[in-house]
């Protein structure tokens, strides 16, 4: 299952680690998740669903769903997709579901006071421009994502980029990721911390009459977790999007999986998701990510897309049929079907309303089902604190109401990125830039701010004003005209 | 945002329109349209969007005030039979109340509730140390100073999502009309006497409103002028993740607040009232209150340490200055009846109440509880407070 020849990727796996899966020794690579290391070893059932006991797989690989839970040295729940495998671990299925207690001693580290004067959350394309940005004009910043390494997505993105902020296209998004990983390295006043989990925002201003943030957050160590009591005068939500899933019978069947979870697979750890992959859906992702696969040596049966057009770019969807990949419009998924792992699916015609036209129904052989269905702004963190929030489905669901700074109902409490409307990596790093330069600016730092924000903000127009920035340009008009409506008023605690 | 929709189904009259859409909404709605009522009920938002789908679902029958006591009885009764009357599963469990008895003030009120409890038929006893440990193993029952707790088997928990749609469901096929995302603007009278109400879809005409809005019923009931002692309390409550089953009883102290239990599914659900609460509509979860609740959970079961919180929520109390609930007809306003007040047990409660308010409104019978809760006892300075309450 390991890749070892790629045209773009190589693989410089570190040191072999061997570790227990149910008591037997498996192997692994340093650096490694604990479900990429089990996958290249033919694990695919990871756990059981609870009522039913059906078995799950991997899925999203980026610790956003429940379907990698294992018991990792006793402690029940750990989320193996974003835990890196260490000498000797011990990982156990969860019988029927559910773990047991730990019996371990409490691993009872102090917890950490943090108190700085902005806190980023997520460490993806808007997570690292939004914390540089702010740097570079003054301000003090921490950055906290939950994996190991900084990135977001781009650490996964082999693919070159399209012409945005001019700079950086043509770029694939690994070097802009291994770019910016440098910058955030050398310039001053950014603190990084990584591995750990923002899990909860509270507003002080109601709860104590402070004029600042609080945000709990979650260190993982070897040894245990540490808990993160986090001050800040400003916040820049940065975190990203969950992968869509689809309903049809099947779909939780080891081997199907988020066009994510494969891209991680396949381009960070170099591990083959399988032989032969059906692809649901031909926006960018499922076109980029079906090319990926070729390039890992991976069959591509067909993508099938429901609506009548392909919607994503011409180039990408071209470079799929020159390898010889139908790509069916006007089709979907019916069923996945198999005993504990995926073995084949069926794929039916759609009329006009989106309805399977019966007789039109095709088996596929394929031992893996990618989904790449679109995504949902991930915009919890910001409804616990209160900020307001409205259904836009041109930005993927429901998302935070924000103005032209990237302010949102809530003084000092920014977002970016996908986190604000699912759209593209480019768009991401200039809104994370604009929302870091307007709180620097908010608390006084100018170093050329307002040209600054000016410039991002006709970035951000030109880029949209192409057809393919149609749909998120409609989205983020509703934003603002949302935004206006609120009156400037800054909602803060108020009826749901 | 509030929208007008012409809808031709929409109906112009009904005999009963119920406000609200939470658990006593449902089952109001189910027990009226059994008996042929031409009943409609129009929620806000969705089914179960108020306190119902927020609570903690306990049902317990160990009270200090016999009204209390009773009601619970009498609810738990009909709880076990309402799978079967409603052909749906409600997620019962009886698991019992376990309320931890601290020193001796405790023990000698326990005393009283419970002896007041068996005189009412409730299976009930008090607990030693060794005995409260047999039932809850997690328990440090040393580090939280039990001297011995009062327990009965039968009390528990039901599910309110599944519970609340099963009596929405039932209600529906005997004729109910229930309708979402529908909000009560106005309330009309003519002559003493209701005459219709204004929704975002139309206006209905009827002469009996029930006013079962939770937390909001305070505003249904100035729509006519009638003035509810009631207050709303943001409530806060988590869950953790799931961990293999170790009790099946929910551990309550009134000392400390607190109230927690493990859900068939694994999951530890509870909650922990903050000092200094004020009353009003605000819905954001706090720091302090997880802060709170993860010490005081892990001072009464340390082995928890380990488990992870997943979510933290709120909801409201719809406090009375009473703890108890406001029932029946409103003086001077024939056909407003109330069905609100209830603190934090509207879930255990309901099957009855509604029982009984649906057979004043039928048959016009008046048990002496419906005038024990009547809105008129504030009228009256003393007034008889619960006292066993938590969260
Ligand atoms: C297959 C594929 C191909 C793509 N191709 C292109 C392309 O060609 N060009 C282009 O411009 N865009 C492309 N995109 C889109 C682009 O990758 C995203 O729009 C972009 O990564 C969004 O950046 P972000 O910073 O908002 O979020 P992300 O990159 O998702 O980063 C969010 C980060 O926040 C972290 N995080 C989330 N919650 C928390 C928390 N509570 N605590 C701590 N950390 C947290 C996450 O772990 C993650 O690291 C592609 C996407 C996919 C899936
Ligand atoms: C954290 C917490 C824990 C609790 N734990 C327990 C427990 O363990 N056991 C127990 O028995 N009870 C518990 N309770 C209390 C219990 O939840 C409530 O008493 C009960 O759910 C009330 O139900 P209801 O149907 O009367 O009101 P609600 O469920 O609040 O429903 C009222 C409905 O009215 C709707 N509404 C409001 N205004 C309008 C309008 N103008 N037009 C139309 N619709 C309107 C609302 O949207 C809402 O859905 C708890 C409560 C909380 C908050």
């Amino acid at each position: 299952m390991r890749i070892t020849r790629h045209p773009i990727l190589e693989f410089d796996r570190g040191r072999k680690i061997l570790f227990y899966f149910n008591d037997k020794k498996v192997e692994g690579f340093e650096g490694e998740s604990i479900a990429s290391a089990l996958h290249a070893s033919g694990v695919r059932v990871l756990s059981y669903s609870l009522r039913y006991h059906r078995p799950r797989g991997f899925f999203c690989g980026i610790g956003k769903c429940s379907s990698c839970f294992m018991t990792v040295d006793g402690v029940p729940n750990v989320r193996t997709c974003i835990t890196p495998i260490r000498e000797n671990m011990r990982v156990r299925r969860q019988d029927g579901g559910v773990g047991e207690l730990s019996d371990k001693r409490f691993a009872a580290r102090k917890k950490m006071v943090v108190d700085d004067e902005i806190v980023v959350v997520g460490g993806g394309p808007a997570g690292m421009m939004a914390a540089l940005a702010a740097a570079k004009q003054g301000a003090s910043v921490t950055l906290i994502d939950e994996n190991h390494r900084v990135g977001g997505q781009l650490i996964k993105q082999t693919h070159k980029f399209f012409g945005s902020l001019e700079e950086k296209a043509g770029k694939r998004g690994i070097e802009i990721a291994e770019e910016l990983m440098k910058q955030i390295n050398s310039v001053p006043g950014i603190h990084l911390i990584l591995s750990t989990t923002v899990v909860g925002c509270y507003n002080n201003n109601t709860e104590d009459g402070g004029d600042r943030y609080r945000l709990v957050a979650v260190r993982r160590f070897m040894d245990g977790d540490q808990l993160l009591d986090v001050f800040c005068k400003r916040i820049v939500f940065a975190c990203g999007a969950m992968e869509n899933m689809l309903a049809f019978p099947g779909n939780d069947l080891p081997g199907v999986y988020g066009a994510g979870g494969v891209q991680t697979l396949m381009n960070v750890y170099g591990v083959r998701p399988g032989d032969r992959v059906l692809m649901v859906g031909a926006g960018n992702v499922g076109l980029i990510v079906s090319y990926q696969l070729l390039q890992a040596g991976v069959e591509v049966d067909r993508v099938v897309e429901v609506l009548p057009r392909i919607t994503g770019y011409h180039v990408h969807a071209a470079k799929l049929r020159r390898c010889g990949v139908p790509i069916y419009t006007s089709h979907s998924i019916k069923e996945a079907y198999g005993s504990d792992r995926v073995e084949g699916a069926v794929v039916v015609e759609v009329d006009k309303n989106y309805a399977p036209v019966s007789g039109t129904e095709e088996n596929v052989s394929c031992d893996t089902i990618c989904l790449a269905v679109g995504l949902t702004p991930s915009v919890r963190l910001l409804e616990q604190m209160g900020v307001k929030t409205e259904f836009i489905p041109e930005a993927g669901g429901y998302v935070a109401v924000h103005d032209q700074s990237m302010q949102t109902s809530l003084n000092g409490v920014y977002v970016a990125g996908d986190a604000s409307g699912i759209e593209e990596a480019s768009t991401a790093m200039i809104e994370g830039q604009l929302a870091g330069v307007s709180a620097a600016a908010s608390l006084g730092y100018d170093r050329g701010a307002n040209e600054l924000i000016s410039r991002c903000r006709n970035a951000l127009r030109i880029f949209r004003s192409g057809p393919f920035g149609e749909i998120p340009r409609r989205g983020k008009e509703k934003i603002a005209y949302l935004f206006d409506k609120m009156g400037k008023k800054i909602w803060g605690d108020s009826e749901l | 945002m509030t929208r007008k929709t012409k809808n031709d189904d929409f109906p112009h009259k009904a005999d009963v329109v119920i406000v609200g859409g939470g658990i006593n909404g449902c089952a109001l709605a189910y027990q009226l349209a059994k008996r042929h009522v031409d009943v409609v009920l129009c929620e806000k938002k969705y089914l179960c969007y108020g306190a119902t789908g927020r609570c903690g679902a306990g049902i317990r029958q160990q009270w200090s005030t016999r009204e209390n006591t009773e009601l619970a009885i009498r609810s738990v009764k009909m709880f076990e039979k309402l799978e079967k009357e409603l052909k749906m599963d409600i997620g019962l469990r009886q698991g019992g109340y376990l309320i931890i008895i601290h020193d001796k003030k405790e023990m000698r009120q326990a005393e009283k509730n419970v002896a007041m409890q068996k005189s009412l038929g409730l299976n009930v006893s008090i607990l030693d140390v060794d005995e409260i440990q047999d039932i809850v193993p997690i328990l440090d029952t040393k580090g939280i100073n039990a001297i011995g707790a009062s327990f009965c088997p039968t009390d528990g928990h039901a599910d309110p999502f599944k519970t609340t749609h099963a009596y929405a469901y039932a209600a529906a096929q005997h004729g109910a009309k229930l309708y979402k995302f529908t909000e009560i603007l106005g309330i009309k009278k003519k002559n003493n006497l209701i005459d219709h109400v204004v929704t975002t879809r139309g206006n209905i005409k009827t002469n009996t409103v029930i006013n079962a809005a939770g937390a909001w019923s305070k505003k249904i009931a100035e729509m006519v002028g009638v003035k509810l002692p009631n207050m709303p309390f943001r409530k806060e409550i988590l869950v953790t993740e799931r961990i293999k089953p170790l009790f099946k009883a929910m551990v309550i102290s009134f000392k400390d607040g607190i109230y927690f239990s493990q859900q068939d599914e694994g999951q530890i659900l509870g909650g922990i009232p903050i000092p200094e609460e004020k009353p009003g509509y605000i819905t954001t979860p706090t720091f302090t209150f997880l802060h709170h609740m993860a010490k005081t959970l892990t001072h009464y079961a340390p082995s928890l340490r380990h488990v992870k919180v997943i979510r933290q929520w709120t909801g409201y109390y719809d406090v009375t200055p009473d703890a108890r609930p406001i029932l029946g007809e409103t003086k001077g306003i024939k056909g407003f009846i109330q069905c609100n007040g209830f603190s934090g047990h509207g879930f255990m409660l309901s099957p009855m109440v509604t029982k009984i308010l649906s057979d004043y409104i039928i048959d016009g019978k008046t048990p002496p509880i419906l005038e024990k809760l009547n809105l008129s006892r504030f009228d009256d300075k003393k007034i008889k407070r619960e006292i066993s309450v938590v969260g």
